[in-house]
Formats: C-alpha cells, structure tokens, sequence
C-alpha cells in the first residue's frame, strides 16, 4: 500500500492505495466517478484523458501512486455550480457529442489546450486531440466546438480552472 | 492486485542504491507509457516499483560548448517544445512532433524510449545522427554507451538491474540541414513502420562536408548507417545519387535483418523516404 | 434568400436530447452501473455483503475447431469469491441464439467452432478471483480439423462445421438472360476484388449489469442497438416469460452493428437466473475484439459488359463472404449484396449470386452496410474501368446510367419516387469539373502525385425483403402533458431527437418539452434493431401514426369545443386555436380531462411496416425495399509515390436523405461515415488471430480527416416521416470506392484489394513506373519545384 495526498477536482484527498492500480482504477473504482472512461487501457484511445497539472494525459497509463503531489482534473470538475465551462457548452451547442463515450476524453484534451493557448489554429487543435478517438462524428463538429469554446474563452479572459 | 510496493527515491543516489541491492526484484518506472502496457498484458512480477519519474538529475536539457545534454527523464512534450533542441539537435525536436500522442507525450520519458530498445523508438534515429553517448550509472560509477550499445536486441535495453539510465550526450549541429520523418498507418497515434533522422552539412562548392544518417524501425537494435554516410560524403546531391544512396541504404538494412517478408515494403521504402528526405537538399 | 421552413420541428438543428449527462460525465453506460445503480428498489445489502456487483468472465475455446470431451469446473467453483460456475447444461430453456438463423450456442454445446466460443461462464468478487477460476476451469478437447479460410472451407472434402454443412446461404438474383447479353456487348470488365476484415472499434466495449428486482424480474442493462431482441433472446434462453424479464438500454458509446447480436446479456440473464445477486460484465477491449461480430471479409467476382457508348447492358457477380463461425447476420449480408451489387445503375440482364460461408473464426456480423461497402467498391471501380476503356468521363458514364424515376432495378422493381442520384452527381459536378481542371492536373513535387475518384451508391432502407416493423406509443397525461415511448435504440445516431421533432411538429410542441421513455422492455414496444437505416424512416413512421391519432382525437375533442371545423384548427403552445384566430383556443389538459371523462383513449400505438415484395425463391425478383437513399462522394486525394502513404485532402459527399429532419444530425452522420470509409479504404485490415488490441488495429484520427462538403440533398419520399428515409449506412458507403478510384487515377494502376494499406499502394507505385528519382514527373522533365 501507498499513501498519496493530492486534490481532484478542487477538494483535498488523502488514501492509502494498492502500488499498482491505475489512476483510471483510481477515479473510477476507488473515489466513484464514471465520467472518465476506460476504452482500451493502453493508451491508444485517449478515453482515459485526465488533466493532471494542467496536462493532458491518459489515466490508463498513469499509476495511481504517482498522483501524489498533484492537482487532478476530470469531466466533473469542469462546470462550476453556476456554470458549464466553455468547451462543454460549445460542444453541446456545435453538435460534437454523439454516443458520447470519447467525450470526457475529448473534453480534458481541449480544455487543455485552451487553457495554455487560447487561440489555436486547426494544426494546433490536431495536436492537442490526435489521441483521442471518436468513431461516431468523424471530428468534425468536433473542431468546430473546439473553435467555438476557444472564442468563448478568450471573451471570457479565462485560463481554466484546474 | 499484488503485494509490490512503490518507492519514489527523491534524489538519484537514493535510486541507485535502492537499485544496487535490489535491482533485480525492482521494475523502474518514469513515464510509464510502456510498463504500464507491459503490466496488463504480462502482470509484474517484481516486488518494487521504483518511480524516478520525479528526480531532478534526470531532468534539463543544455548546451555546454560541444555537448548537448538532454536529460533521460526530459519528456516527449519538453523535447516538442524546445528552444534549445530547435536550433541544435531539430531532428530530435521533430521525432517528438509525431511521437504517440500528446498525452503520452506528457509523461513519456526519452530515456524511458530508449530504454525500452523497441526497434521503432522514435528517439533513436536522431540520437543515432547525432553521435549520441548515454550517460549510465548505478551506486559505483558511471559510464558512457554509445546509441549501438545501448539494446542487446529488441526489447533489451544493455542496462544492468542496477542501472539507470541518467541522460544523454549528443553533439550539438548548428548550421545545416537537419530532419527527421516516418512512415506509419496512420497520421498520429501511429507505430513507425521506418523512421529516418538526417544532417547535412555542405561546403563552399555544393559538396556534402558532413552527413550523419538515422535509421529507425528497420534493425532489431540501433545500428550506424556509415557506409552510405562515407558513400555521400564529398559529393553534390543530384536526386540519382541519393536514390543510389537510398538503396545502399535498404541494402545495409537486409544485410543486417535478413530478408524478412517485411522486407517486400520495407526495402523500397527506406529507399523512398532517404529521396524524400534529403531531396529538398537538391540544388540548394 | 432561403424560403421560410413550413416547419416549426423539422429541419431545425435542435440540442440533443442526452447531450447534457454526456458533456457532464454523468451519462452511464453499462461499466458505470454500481450497486446503488443496480438496487433501485428495497432489497437490503447486508445479506448480499457485496461492495460491487459480482464480476462475471467467460473461458473462451483455446481451440479452433474441436469437440469437447470434459469440462472441470470443481477447481474454480471451490477458490473462496467464487459465487458459481456454469456451463452449457446450467442453461435452462434453448441453448441457441442468432438473429436470423439460430445456430450459437450461448455456451458451447459439446462442439466449439472458433477461439471466441464461450466454453464456461464464471462469476465472482472480483475481477482478479473471476480470472484466476477462469484458468482452473479444466477442458479436455479432441481436435477437429481447423478450416480457417473460405477456400479450406469450400474445398470438396472440408471437415463440417455446422452440421448442414460450410455453406451457410446462397441468393441468387436473375433478370434476363446475362451470358446471352455478353456476347453483344462492346466492352466487358471482368475482375476480382478483395476486402477483409474489419473491427467495428466502436470507443465503448461491449458492458453490461444486472439484478433481480424484489418481484423476481431478472433487470439487464445492455450496451446494445435493440433492447427487444436481447429481450427475446434471453427469455429464450433462460426459458422464461416475457415479464419475468426486462431488458433496459443503458447509455451505448456505438454500435455500428456490432452491438447487435448479444454481446454479454445472455451471460448476464444466466448468473442473475442462478444467482439472483446484482451483476456486471465490461468486456476488455481484447475481449471484445476477439469474440464479437467483424464485417464479412469478401471475395467479389465481377463481370460488367456495355454497349460503345458506355450504357450497361449485364452483370455477372459471384461473391463469398466468410461469416465465421456462426451466422449472425450473414444471410442478410449476402442478400443484400446481391441485391446492391449492380450499383445504382440501370442493367437489363443481371445475374447475381451471392453465398454466405462458414470458417472457424470469430463470427462476422452485421457492420455499417451490410456488405454494400464491399460492393460499392466493386462496382465502383468497374464503372471507372469501363470508362477508361471506353474514353469516357467517369462522371458522364455515372449520368447515362444512373437511377431516375421510373428506373428499374436487378431485382424489377420500379423505382417510383425520391430517386435523387442524379441530382447527387450534379451538385457533386461542378467540384468534380474544377478538380479535373485546376487541382489534379497540379505537380506539387515530384513525389506526390495528385488523383481524384468518385463513387456512388445506393442503399435500401430496412431489412432486405422480410418484414421489419416498428411500432411506439404516445400519451398525453390529464395536465397535457406527452410522453413518447419507444424500443428505438439511440446508439448516438440521434434518433431519440430526430423522433421527438416528428411528435413535437405534429402536435405544434417544443420537441424537447415532449417526455421520452426509451428501450426498457417493460415500457416500451419493439422498433426494430437500430441498424439498415431504418429508424428515421420506420420508427418515424410509427411515431408519426401515434401521434397523428393522437392529434385527430385531440382535434375532434377541440372541433367539439371550438365548434369549428378540423380543417381550422392549428396546434401551438400545447393548445389547440382557430386558424388565424388565436384566442379563440383551448389548451390541452382541458382536452385531455375532457377525453378521459368521456372514456376516450389518451394512449396511441403506432405501426410501421416498409411495404415491400419478397424475392422469388428462383430468380430473386422482388422489392425488397420500400425506399433508398443514394449518394454519390468525390475524392481528392494525394499519394506519395515513394512511401505508398495516402492523403485524402478533401470528400465532397452529396447525400439524397428523402428530409433531413435534424440537418446536424445527417452532417454528423456523413462525417462519421466519411471517417469510417478512410478506414476501409486505407487502413484498417482485423487480421484474425493477430489482431490483439488497439495498437494492433488502426482507425482515422483526426489527422487523418480530409476537409468534408456535406451536400443534403432532399427527394421527398412519399412513404417517409415528412419525406425522410436515412443516411446512417450510405454516409459511409461512397467513400472508400472514391478513394481508391483516386488513388488508381492517381498512379494510373489500380489496386484490387481493400484496404490499399502501405504496402499495396507502394507496389502500384512500383508498378506504374513512379516508384523512382524522377517520381511522377518522368526523366525528361525538370524539376520545378
């Protein structure tokens, strides 16, 4: 067992965890949020994505242990009590969601993005969602949401919030 | 679930020692793009999983004179973005441009790549132009390997259980032509089916000075390309020459793998990657 | 300027339905269903002592092709956290599913017939327990002969692996007299074409939950595309009545038709069956590539003759597919075949044939078009064969040809309305006549050389020539308030929206202010699978009866009260007013306590049944279809004749959808397809037995994606809701067959074979002399760049 101390979502945890569960195992089974999904567990899918310190990264290949120390964001932590974040409600209003299951993947990625570069180009908006596989939309209303919440970002003077 | 326990050193003398009497019980873990995959195909059967994914010895990437470091524990993303590596080593910085994906790149090590000797490290091709040396060491010394020693065959990295790999010297190139391309299935997200790392450096007349050659994903271990480097050298470009080049090239590739029935694709296309890579260097 | 929508609903990209709980992360899918998901009701945990549900797994055959002698399962029922093990024999009603044919065993029967064969199920504590009684679970096999490809299996003396033999199914199509007509003909093109297998690689594996309610009703939660199938199906196999069982769509992340067949209900129905514990089972990405549906690998033979101005006169097809080791939905992959085979051309003699056959591999299923994918490629190419023989536009050889109204098919039906396939070439036109023109003509490099490549198709809509009904129900309360029910599987195609548009237009509602309750089979009717494109057209229909009844009786109850006429009243703002005159209204729940008082009925059923003609058991006459969509795409793409790599830089995809009721929806659906179709075409190849897991297996990234023109096209179907008919199914379709018509005007070599990876485009680049210093620009030419 190991005792990691880190914060998700805004709020403090402190456990004690086997040394070789994922940190996917982590949020889902261990503190019980399903928003983040396994697709593939290697890492080839990018429905794991997390943003641990304002990174985008695959919690199927991350060990749980090693989010001591960090600040964890997923899905749930994107809206306030008030308010979606801007990649959610563009994505709601651009059509980019369809089965929805690479969605929270989708999402982590590009409020990454958003949140180190509020003005991507299409090349750069790629980069940042390349890892992440959608059978259902073909991506392309995909970019246009990801478009959209980066005007609504830079309107907003926002960075993100994780 | 198994009993193995996790140790995060937090300096690298504390990893080494750790290592040095328990190196062969411990499964070392930086990035963990690989173990991780490894685990859930294969289980982990090691008592210790040692995280050096923090160590600040691992990390940095800086020029001294005629040395370039980058550190084993500088990720795929640190290594895209810079500006160090963009003017002295740009092959490296672009073999990260297509590497997996951006979060792999965000904590996938270049040491951890390296170490993981799969014949189509993306890494390797650009160490390999580059004249890398590895800096290695376990509690009592350190020592220097070169990029063709570093795996003993695929997926066999020459490191000892009590070793860790701690960075990487290149040397660095300034002005000249440099690139690094792959072939894959895919755009991103893709496995190199060949990766290639090029320098060009050219004389007052338009004769190639210097050229060093990277070959990825077609030998089972890193392997130098001197021969057709030394066939080059003293010339000027024309596209025939460096399609002669090109098929020295695939033509070492065979001598070293044999002809696999992978060699039907592969043969031609080292060949036809070498054109596409160098062939901007034409007439110019 | 565009004219004003007659519409209030339709035609209006409205916010999907679910969208909500997916953006936030809490829609659930089946691996999201805890306990506290799973005991909605009183039944109290403390007996159960469970944390999480119990964790099932099934032992797969380690053979191919094998009898079996002995199961032990002593070993594994005894290791502590094992809740039980079951076999074949723990299967209490029949112990054989399929969707057409019945010829799977839920748990191997004595025989196995493919490495994917589930042999023993196993349920426990955890995962961990679940797998270690999976490896002491003892079978003894006695080897049969492995028949592992068509040809094994075709061969005369090949080892049986059903008893009726290898060949599954064979539709034969005939019209006229084909050898007869070849011999007139000017120009014949006879080839082999080639595809393989392919993952559906939907991003969600398949998952599933279940418990038993406190009245003893076994509750499954599917990830599934028709909830009321796997209702029958289980209540079969666990012999049961249909109310002992209830089966709930849970949130599905895709289908494509995979998610058709059972996946893991049938395992969950027979633990909850012995166990009556709550219990979950989430297919590994491994597990769900090794044992569910693939689409049918095909050989296609194809004979085409014309007369010198290009005008078709025959067809002769043979095709086997190879459906692995069970059936699933492979007849209706080589009836449709033979069926789409021809294209959406007029051909007076055609003589098709079409045979469905048997390997020891994992089972082919149903898969985004039912075979017409491989067809569309076929023909496709040998429309631009005869064209380059002949000297003939690609285009103008698609014009001459192409379905219009009145046309007749191979199967002689006539095709009366909403044939929009020359439309879809027209507006394709004009982007097709300035590629020609300005971009292919361009030499970027020497090394890249450009192509561009059209294709087209046809797609019946439903199932080919049975019947397929869908029905739905619809209710208004006594504060008028609606509730839409229906078995319709929304799997993310956007059907749930698409249905509450066709209600809300009808009763002059806000679509979203119209309740839905959809796929529970305790409330809900069977619509049909959500598959072959049909929902839009024929759960639509059945919706749009239910409500149209629902309207009439609501206007007869406001023509009473108004004292006007029907034909004067107008829905809006849940009231009923006088045309032109709206104060002189009243609302709803006034009509719906006034009906409920004088014992009328509030409640609506719906019924849609495509109107079509059974094929002829002798030449395969018919009409299978009551309606098709057509579509034709063009490709731009770039090939790098050094390297074989393909750039598909630009599909323009033009779309007859009959209506597009959710404009976005149809764009999301043509972009998906366009997605899925750079797969077929240029990398995705399920390699049996090596394909392992996602890194084995590639499908497009974003970077992959060429820049899409969607053009809708509408040609009002008579018989659809509002004129619809459907796109799941053609979006994909067109693309592949473009790409490699590209990619073959490209080099000037054409590859035969799907998909037209590295290594298959590089040795036509080999072959068409490219493949060198000079690349495409030849020897002599400078270079320019």
């Amino acid at each position: 067992m190991v005792h990691i101390d880190f914060t998700i979502n805004g709020q403090q945890k402190a456990l004690d965890i086997p040394a070789d569960i994922t940190a996917l195992e982590l949020i889902r089974s261990l503190l019980g949020l399903k928003g983040t999904k396994e697709g593939c567990g290697i890492g080839e899918c990018g429905a794991c994505t997390i943003n641990v310190n304002g990174r985008a990264i695959n919690s199927c290949l991350m060990l749980a242990a090693q989010l001591d120390g960090t600040k964890v964001l997923t899905v749930e932590g994107l809206a306030t009590e008030n308010s979606l974040a801007p990649v959610q409600e563009k994505f709601m209003e651009n059509h980019g969601v369809q089965c929805g299951f690479c969605t929270p993947g989708v999402l982590m990625s590009s409020h990454a993005l958003l949140a180190e570069n509020p003005d991507p180009n299409d090349e750069e908006i790629s980069k940042a969602i390349a890892g992440n596989l959608c059978r259902c939309t073909g991506y392309k209303q995909i970019f246009v949401s990801v478009r959209e919440a980066a005007r609504l970002t830079q309107q907003k003077g926002e960075g993100g919030n994780d | 679930m198994t009993d193995i326990e996790y140790i995060r050193p937090l300096d690298l003398k504390e990893a080494l020692d750790f290592l040095w009497d328990n190196g062969e019980d411990t499964r070392i873990i930086a990035g963990g793009t690989d173990v991780m995959v490894d685990i859930r195909s294969e289980g982990l059967d090691k008592k210790y999983l040692l995280d050096i994914s923090r160590l600040d010895e691992l990390k940095g990437i800086e020029l001294n004179g005629q040395e370039l470091s980058v550190g084993a524990g500088v990720t795929l993303s640190e290594i895209y973005s810079s500006r160090i590596l963009e003017s002295h080593a740009l092959a490296l910085k672009k073999s990260a441009f297509s590497f997996a994906s951006r979060q792999i790149r965000n904590i996938a090590t270049i040491g951890g790549n390296v170490a993981h000797s799969s014949p189509c490290g993306d890494t390797v091709p650009a160490l390999l132009a580059h004249g890398t040396k590895a800096l290695v060491a376990d509690k009592k010394e350190t020592r220097l390997v070169s990029m063709e020693e570093m795996a003993t065959k695929a997926y066999m990295s020459c490191l000892s259980p009590k070793q860790i790999l701690v960075k990487f010297i290149l040397t660095p190139y300034g002005d000249g032509f440099a690139d690094f391309q792959k072939i894959g299935r895919r755009r991103e997200l893709a496995v190199s089916r060949i990766s290639m790392a090029v320098f060009v450096k050219k004389d007052k007349e338009g004769k190639i000075s210097f050229l060093k050659i990277g070959l990825g994903a077609c030998t089972p271990t890193p392997c130098n390309m001197e021969a057709v480097e030394a066939f080059l050298t003293g010339k000027v470009l024309t596209r025939e020459l460096i399609w002669e080049a090109g098929g020295l090239l695939a033509g070492n590739m065979i001598e070293i793998t044999g002809r696999r029935s992978s060699a039907i694709y592969k043969e031609p296309a080292v060949q036809g990657l070498f054109m596409r890579i160098l062939y901007p260097m034409v007439n110019v | 300027m565009k004219p004003q929508s007659k519409y209030r609903s339709i035609g209006k990209n409205i916010q999907r339905r679910d969208v909500l709980g997916k953006i936030k992360g809490d829609a659930k899918f089946c691996a999201d269903l805890d306990l506290k998901d799973l005991n909605l009701k009183n039944m109290s945990l403390k007996d159960l002592s469970l944390k999480d549900p119990l964790t099932l797994r099934v032992l797969r055959s380690s053979r191919h092709h094998a009898e079996i002698e002995n199961i032990d399962i002593e070993k594994a029922k005894a290791i502590p956290g094992v809740a039980g093990v079951f076999t074949a024999m723990d299967i209490p009603g029949k112990n054989l599913m399929g969707i057409i044919n019945k010829d799977q065993p839920l748990l191997a029967d004595g025989k196995v017939r493919s490495k994917a064969d589930p042999v023993a199920l196993v349920a426990a504590r955890t995962e961990e327990i679940a797998i270690k009684a999976l490896a002491a679970i003892d079978v003894s096999y006695r080897d049969l002969i492995p028949v592992l490809d068509m040809e094994d299996a075709l061969a005369p003396d090949a080892p049986k692996i059903h008893e009726k033999g290898n060949i599954l199914f064979v539709r034969k199509i005939k019209k006229g007299d084909a050898e007869a007509a070849f011999k007139d003909c000017h120009t014949i093109i006879e080839k082999e074409y080639k595809t393989h297998a392919v993952e559906h690689n939907f991003i969600e594996p398949d998952a599933g939950a279940g418990y038993v309610d406190e009245d003893g009703t076994l509750v499954i939660y599917a990830s599934t595309q028709n909830p009321h199938y796997d209702h029958k199906e289980v209540t079969g196999l666990l012999g049961l009545e249909d109310e002992q069982v209830r089966v709930i769509q849970a949130a599905t992340g895709g289908g494509f038709g995979s998610k058709l067949d059972l996946n893991v209900q049938g395992f969950i129905g027979l633990a909850l069956y012995h166990l009556k514990k709550p219990v979950r089972y989430v297919y590994t990405r491994e597990e769900s590539y090794l044992a569910t549906a693939k689409r049918h690998p095909f050989i296609i033979h194809m004979k085409t003759g014309s007369d010198e101005n290009g005008k078709l006169m025959a067809i002769r097809m043979k095709t086997f597919c190879n459906t692995g080791a069970y059936g699933s939905y492979g007849i209706a992959v080589a009836t449709r075949s033979a069926v789409s085979g021809t294209g959406p051309y007029e051909i007076e003699h055609v003589d098709m044939e079409s045979s469905c056959v048997y390997t020891n591999q994992t089972f082919s299923g149903a898969m985004r078009g039912f075979g017409a994918p491989q067809m569309a490629f076929a023909h496709e190419s040998q429309m631009d064969l005869l064209a380059e023989k002949l000297g003939m536009d690609p285009l103008a050889i698609r014009v001459i040809n192409g379905f219009k109204k009145g046309s007749t098919t191979g199967t002689g039906q006539k095709l009366m309305d909403s044939v929009g396939f020359q439309e879809c070439l027209q507006k394709v036109k004009p982007y097709y006549d300035q590629a020609s023109k300005d971009w292919v003509t361009k030499k970027i490099s020497p090394f890249i050389k450009r192509g561009i490549g059209l294709g087209g198709m046809w797609y019946g809509i439903g199932n080919t020539g049975v019947q397929n009904p869908s029905t739905a129900r619809i209710e208004m309360d006594q504060n008028g308030g609606i509730t839409l029910f229906t078995g319709c599987a929304d799997i993310g195609q956007g059907s749930t929206t698409v249905l509450t548009q066709i209600a809300g237009e009808i009763l002059g509602v806000l679509p979203e202010e119209i309740h839905v309750v959809v796929g529970d089979t305790k409330f809900t009717t069977n619509a049909g699978a959500t598959s072959a494109s049909r929902q839009t057209y024929i759960s639509g229909n059945a919706v749009k009866e239910a409500t149209d009844k629902l309207s009439s009786v609501l206007l007869t109850e406001g023509s009473n009260r108004l004292k006007v006429s029907k034909t004067l009243l107008e829905f809006k703002d849940h009231s009923i007013h006088v045309s032109g005159n709206e104060e002189k209204s009243v609302d709803f729940a006034w009509l719906a306590r006034r009906i409920h008082k004088k014992g009328g009925s509030l409640s609506w059923q719906g019924y849609f049944d495509p109107e079509t003609i059974p094929f002829d058991p002798e030449t395969g006459q018919g009409s299978p279809y009551a309606t098709y969509a057509f579509a034709c795409q063009l490709a731009l793409v770039e090939v790098d004749v050094l390297t074989g790599e393909v750039n598909v830089k630009k599909i323009v995809a033009a779309h007859d959808v009959g209506k597009a009721i959710h404009p976005e929806n149809v764009i999301g659906q043509i972009c998906g397809g366009v997605a899925m179709g750079v797969g077929f075409a240029l990398m995705e190849e399920f390699e049996y037995g090596k394909t392992i897991s996602m890194k084995d297996y590639h499908i497009p990234t974003c970077a992959d994606m060429p820049e899409v023109i969607p053009i809708i096209i509408e040609e009002n179907e008579p018989t659809g809701p509002f004129g619809a008919k459907g796109v799941g199914e053609p979006a994909l379709i067109p693309t592949a067959p473009a790409i490699l018509n590209a990619v073959s005007n490209a080099l000037g070599k054409r590859i035969y074979t799907l998909p037209a990876n590295l290594e298959r485009v590089l040795q036509a680049s080999i072959e068409s002399g490219q493949f060198g210093p000079s690349g495409h620009f030849g020897p002599k030419e400078k270079n320019n760049v």
